[in-house]
């Protein structure tokens, strides 16, 4: 039986009057990539950030590996690897430093730390540039470095704000080969993307938000059956679920 | 629908170099109305009051200039200091036309270089069928015009209240307004080359770092140079009649620069050939320098643009040594005593202190300033002024110590300087990478420790050097230096306390450029309160030495009962403020 590794019960985050994450309850398990979906502004980075501890909720619960982000952080942290949707690392370290950096605040085995940077390093083709400066890196080199550090912990439960964006193909192509291999091996991924392909192909299951409340969750099977039109297509789900409708046929009429 | 057509025609009047330049400039207009509009009541009313201030000081220059010009132009004045000074009133528009020309030549170059390769509008701009000489002229009058207006601010009554001192002829305050303009434009543009010049050898990203470095520097160097003036040039006597004259023969028709200030005074005093063709040289040289600029500025600028996009990655030279939290520079022993991450926050936090130039010029001030002040006591030898001789032997003894313990206050006060920096912003410092920390099983205690320990040891460090110079220049006796030294420890300990905890209260996570991390309010709350605690800190320490000798208690006591005092309240302010804001830390970066 999968274990629950995210667990968000009645989640709900206010700034001031606007709602942006309203009463979200869903899990994601062991094994599984988790797609996020929703329009611009839906509460998506917002939902991802009280996942990973970077935002406290108004109200609600979230559990990460079975602890609770609030009163047991510090062990939910230690389980959890976050890649933001903007890679802001520290710009005067090299590669190199920055890994090792992370591996000394989630407290590793020294001895196993040199081998793994090396292996992380290889793996996402920055090898060459390790000893360089972070603000050297392209925006696709340092998006594959903050994976490399979320990696470093090997942790059980992976989340990703749009991981694809500024990749080319073939890093795009390794970042999804690696989060398949992750969940197969018992961790739980989840992550955020504006791109439908990537969700309908990768994810076991999606979860669609729009204007902070969860409209949808379930398999790409369990989805078409929410849709009354009988659509296939995950982008004509999204359209159907979020009101999107619309924009395409505005979007037909400019063609 | 034929929407092509009608984005061309939108950009078919942008062709023309005027009307584009209007545009940009109206765009800034509005993004800086925006910003306003949506900024908060208090930032409001607070731009409202500068504003009035500005304008106030202004008037107020302009009213003291036009007396203090009027009398020193009177004869009586003249006869009182046995100088004729109307020749010398004569050279000032030349002077203040000049400082104006070489202000915004050495001022514009950082903002140009940040306009034009730094800010992230310049992709855009290029691509969009704007013509780059709009976008050069725009981008030189929103660099030109702060700095312009500052020096304006100043320069603009004094030349006003000189005319009116002076009774010169009307035209001579609207040619003063042009000439300003025109000058400080020419300025700009010259800049905008140099600007081009640099970033062809330089990334600009390193050369606005190296220029932050020495800007920095420069600025502190100039701010304390008239302090240190007075005391190394004590020997250097030029009277008012010299420096007059030395004025007097800078004033000359060589330099061009004179040229338009001469010109000013010419046409207001009424010789209209003489006015004519010195103002009317400079307006066109002053033209041909600008056009000539902002022809070459846009033949060199796609080069040096072309250069940033294809910057290759350089290895770090020489290479960096192996990041590891325990086997650092920091020592063996302190990596055994400190838990891992708040080892690997120390050594990060000094790696991109040290790397960053910008981070640099900040935190090298305070050593500046100490390297001066050690070099004044050398010179002093910090023995107290004998004077007649008549003052007993006790009251010269006591004058000593309070000299030397005033010599270990002066190292407290550049402790401070160094922990407002290190302490009110060590959170600020993490910038948008702080996500990294809070993402990560890091203890709130660990977190404040390691940042703490950031700001801590260098000052420690700069503190005991401080004092070890003190101590073999003013001759202080062991139990002086030791006492000293747990004084400094100990007042250091709680100063960093207090500064690190108002500057979680105020940490700015949003800044891009180090130099704009400052705390805000809260960051001058934390300064001022250490201004207040630190007398009071070190005091605790010294006035059981004085209340000893007093009643002739042995000094012992005083010195017991010092340590006892001093040590508890400064270990209280150390650790007290942080326990305060512990829970604030876990909110941090939160928005």
């Amino acid at each position: 039986m999968p274990e629950t590794l995210i667990e968000t019960r009645n989640l709900i985050k206010r700034y001031g009057e606007k709602v942006a994450v309203n009463n979200v309850s869903f899990d994601v398990y062991s094994r599984e990539v988790f797609g996020f979906l929703g329009p611009n502004g839906a509460g998506k980075t917002t939902t991802i950030k009280m996942i990973v501890g970077l935002l406290q909720p108004t109200s609600g619960a979230v559990k990460v590996a079975g602890y609770d982000v609030q009163t047991q952080s510090m062990r939910a942290k230690a389980s959890c690897g976050y890649v933001p949707d903007t890679p802001n690392l520290y710009a005067k370290l090299t590669g190199r430093e920055l890994l090792r950096f992370v591996s000394d605040l989630y407290n590793l085995d020294r001895d196993q730390v040199a081998h793994r940077i090396d292996e992380l390093l290889r793996m996402f083709d920055l090898a060459a540039a390790a000893d360089d400066t972070v603000d050297s890196y392209s925006h696709g080199m340092q998006q594959k470095t903050s994976l490399a550090a979320a990696l470093m912990h090997d942790p059980k439960v992976l989340v990703l704000d749009e991981p694809t964006v500024g990749l080319d193909p073939k890093s795009a192509r390794l970042i999804k080969d690696i989060l398949r291999q992750l969940a197969d091996r018992g961790a739980a991924v989840m992550l955020s993307t504006h791109i439908l392909e990537i969700a309908e192909r990768m994810c076991d299951r999606i979860g669609i938000i729009n204007k902070g409340q969860l409209i949808a969750v379930g398999t790409m099977e369990e989805l078409r059956t929410l849709d009354k039109t009988g659509q296939t297509s995950l982008e004509d789900i999204f359209l159907g679920l979020t009101g999107g409708a619309e924009e395409t046929e505005i979007a037909e009429i400019l063609k | 629908m034929n929407t092509t057509t009608n984005f061309s025609s939108l950009h078919g009047p942008d062709a023309r170099v005027f009307p584009a330049v209007r545009k940009l400039l109206l765009l800034r207009v509005r993004i800086t109305y925006n910003s306003l509009r949506h900024a908060r009541f208090r930032r409001k009313i607070g731009t409202v009051i500068i504003w009035l201030m500005l304008l106030g000081f202004a008037i107020f220059i302009l009213s003291m200039s036009r007396m203090l010009l009027g009398l020193m132009r009177s004869p009586e004045f003249a006869q009182y200091v046995g100088v004729d000074l109307k020749a010398f009133l004569a050279t000032i528009p030349a002077l203040t036309l000049s400082g104006l020309f070489v202000g915004t030549l050495l001022t514009s170059f950082g903002v140009l270089l940040q306009a034009l390769y730094l800010s992230g509008d310049m992709d855009f701009l290029l691509a969009t069928p704007v013509p780059i000489r709009a976008v050069f002229i725009a981008k030189l009058l929103q660099a030109v015009l702060p700095n312009f207006a500052l020096i304006s601010l100043f320069g603009l009554p004094i030349l006003f209240g000189l005319g009116i001192s002076s009774g010169y002829n009307i035209i001579y305050y609207p040619l003063v307004i042009l000439a300003m303009i025109i000058l400080a434009l020419t300025a700009a543009g010259l800049s905008s080359l140099l600007v081009m010049l640099v970033v062809r050898a330089l990334p600009p990203r390193r050369a606005a770092e190296i220029l932050g470095f020495f800007g920095a520097i420069f600025g502190f160097v100039c701010s304390q140079a008239g302090n240190f003036a007075n005391s190394f040039g004590r020997d250097m006597n030029i009277s008012g009649g010299q420096a007059t004259g030395i004025l007097l023969r800078s004033n000359t028709l060589w330099l061009p620069l004179n040229w338009a200030g001469q010109g000013l005074v010419a046409l207001g005093e009424g010789r209209w050939l003489t006015g004519t063709l010195l103002v009317g040289a400079t307006f066109g040289l002053a033209s041909i320098a600008f056009w000539f600029a902002l022809v070459t500025a846009e033949r060199w600028y796609y080069s040096g643009w072309a250069g940033m996009q294809v910057v290759a990655r350089k290895k770090t030279t020489p290479p960096p040594r192996p990041f590891n939290a325990n086997g650092t520079s920091l020592g063996s022993g302190l990596a055994r005593l400190l838990p891992k991450p708040v080892l690997a926050i120390v050594q990060k936090d000094f790696l991109t202190l040290r790397r960053d130039l910008r981070n640099l010029s900040q935190l090298v001030s305070p050593v500046i300033l100490g390297v001066m002040y050690t070099l004044l006591m050398f010179r002093t030898g910090g023995e107290p002024p004998a004077g007649r001789g008549e003052a007993p032997d006790w009251f010269m003894e006591t004058f000593r110590v309070v000299l030397a313990y005033g010599s270990v206050g002066m190292s407290l006060f550049v402790g401070w300087m160094l922990l407002s920096r290190l302490a009110g912003m060590g959170f600020s410092q993490e910038g948008k990478n702080y996500w990294m920390l809070k993402v990560s099983p890091v203890r709130v205690g660990h977190l404040l420790a390691s940042k703490f320990l950031v700001a801590y040891l260098p000052t420690l460090g700069l503190g005991l050097t401080f004092l070890t110079v003190i101590s073999i220049v003013q001759g202080l006796s062991i139990l002086e230096f030791v006492y000293s030294l747990i004084a400094i420890i100990m007042c250091l300990a709680g100063m960093a306390g207090i500064l690190l905890s108002f500057g979680v209260a105020g940490a700015n996570f949003t800044w891009d450029d180090p130099r704009k991390m400052n705390g805000g309010v809260m960051g001058c709350f934390g300064q001022i309160l250490t201004m207040l605690y630190l007398p009071i800190s070190f005091g605790l320490f010294i006035a059981p030495l004085g209340v000893a000798q007093f009643f002739n208690y042995p000094i012992i006591y005083g010195y017991l009962f010092g340590l006892i005092i001093g040590s508890s309240v400064a270990a209280g302010f150390a650790f007290v403020p942080l326990w305060l804001v512990r829970k604030r830390v876990e909110r941090l970066g939160e928005g």
